[in-house]
């Protein structure tokens, strides 16, 4: 699922470190405690639009932290509003709900321990491509630009 | 390019599938969600019983209790409903109303009963309850006007007597959705024809009615959708079905219920 790979240049210090903490953006919102699935999102659009023109891999990290982020969101929102519809409307708790939680939470699990592994690994420049996403980045983010 | 996509189809896939075969399980069993809900349900009915039964006396007149027991029983009888879990109480209101409560508990007025031009036009009223009592609706009614907290907080006490007198008038003075009133409409012309009881009456009581939409008295109408529109539909629907129909009690017993209930208004 998490590939290793080496990158076309080795990025320097500030770099690594930028890098990193794009991922760590979104681990921000779930660290206090922000139960609202946007925020996540948020944290790392701005990051991202503030480092859109920083060097390559930044900017590489910036995209695949982005993007993880988005299928999360998507996720994390079905999961909300269900439950909101179950807390102040006539919908009830069904096994379907229960199912989706579990499914949503184990993801949302693999995704922050993903995260912060790559966080991790980035900080010590290493590049860490993870599976679907990394090929998606590889396609939207290009070094030419 | 083709590669991402595979990737992203197969992400998708392992979502939706773990999200399907954990639906395989019963969660709500596991978990006793069910006796949950039941218990606060319980809790709920005795709650707004008890406020209920302070506004107004309960009518204990056995020609009308045997009437109205009489026209329950064989509506549940004959449809399977657990006729342990419906709870009748007669209150002795001039108002045209009846509701229902949680947990099975059915409210009607003397005033429905007295007002009533025949048998068939109070079971109509009734089944229409019994459908709310048999589709859920009473809860999720609540659940949607006052919201799920307040309903569990009612349940723990912790709610003030205000809320729970709120809640109270919102059972029994306020509709459903139109949504959910036309369900209820549909299930008690099917209660009825499984009955053996006509349910044109009961169409024909809510025509009737539509001409006294305004006359505060006639709760039960004023709070429920366009009567006409609702009349309509049910005749339509009746029209589907076709059966000899018997009255469930006798002419004369009915004629005597509603004479005596006349005398004690």
């Amino acid at each position: 699922m998490i590939q290793s790979n080496n990158f076309r240049y080795s990025p320097g210090e500030h770099e690594a470190e930028t890098a990193s903490s794009s991922y760590l953006m979104s681990l921000i919102a779930i660290i206090v405690g922000a139960p609202l699935p946007i925020l996540n999102l948020l944290a790392t659009i701005i990051f991202y639009l503030s480092n859109r023109k920083s060097t390559y891999f930044v900017r590489w990290h910036c995209t695949q932290a982005l993007l993880s982020q988005l299928s999360m969101l998507i996720i994390n929102s079905f999961g909300f509003w269900w439950t909101v519809s179950i807390v102040f409307t006539a919908e009830t708790i069904s096994n379907e709900y229960i199912a989706y939680m579990i499914s949503a939470i184990a993801f949302n699990i693999v995704e922050f321990i993903a995260t912060l592994y790559t966080a991790v690994q980035t900080r010590k420049g290493k590049h860490i491509e993870w599976w679907f996403y990394g090929g998606l980045t590889n396609i939207l983010c290009k070094e030419s630009r | 390019m083709k590669k991402a996509v595979f990737q992203g189809i197969l992400i998708v896939t392992l979502f939706f599938g773990t999200w399907y075969l954990l639906a395989q399980i019963k969660w709500v069993t596991i978990f006793n969600i069910q006796k949950k809900t039941e218990n606060t349900e319980q809790k709920l009915g005795e709650i707004f019983w008890d406020v209920f039964k302070k506004t107004g006396k309960e009518n204990t007149n056995k020609n009308v209790k045997n009437t109205i027991d009489s026209i329950v029983n064989h509506i549940c009888e004959t449809n399977g409903i657990n006729i342990a879990k419906i709870k009748i109480h007669v209150l002795e209101k001039d108002d045209i109303n009846a509701f229902a409560l949680p947990n099975g508990h059915l409210i009607v007025f003397t005033g429905l009963i007295s007002q009533s031009a025949n048998q068939e036009e109070l079971a109509g009223v009734i089944c229409h309850e019994l459908a709310h009592i048999e589709l859920n609706h009473v809860m999720k009614k609540l659940i949607q006007e006052i919201g799920f907290t307040v309903v569990g907080s009612i349940t723990s006490g912790s709610e003030g007597a205000t809320i729970i007198k709120e809640a109270t008038k919102l059972l029994s003075s306020s509709a459903y959705d139109r949504k959910l009133e036309k369900e209820a409409d549909i299930k008690a012309v099917d209660l009825m024809v499984e009955a053996n009881i006509n349910p044109k009456p009961f169409a024909d009581f809510l025509y009737k009615m539509s001409d006294k939409e305004t006359i505060k008295q006639f709760t039960w109408i004023s709070t429920h959708p366009d009567s006409k529109e609702r009349g309509n539909y049910i005749l339509s629907y009746c029209k589907t079905k076709s059966k000899q129909y018997r009255q469930v009690v006798t002419a004369e017993g009915w004629f005597k219920m509603q004479q005596e209930l006349k005398k004690s208004e």
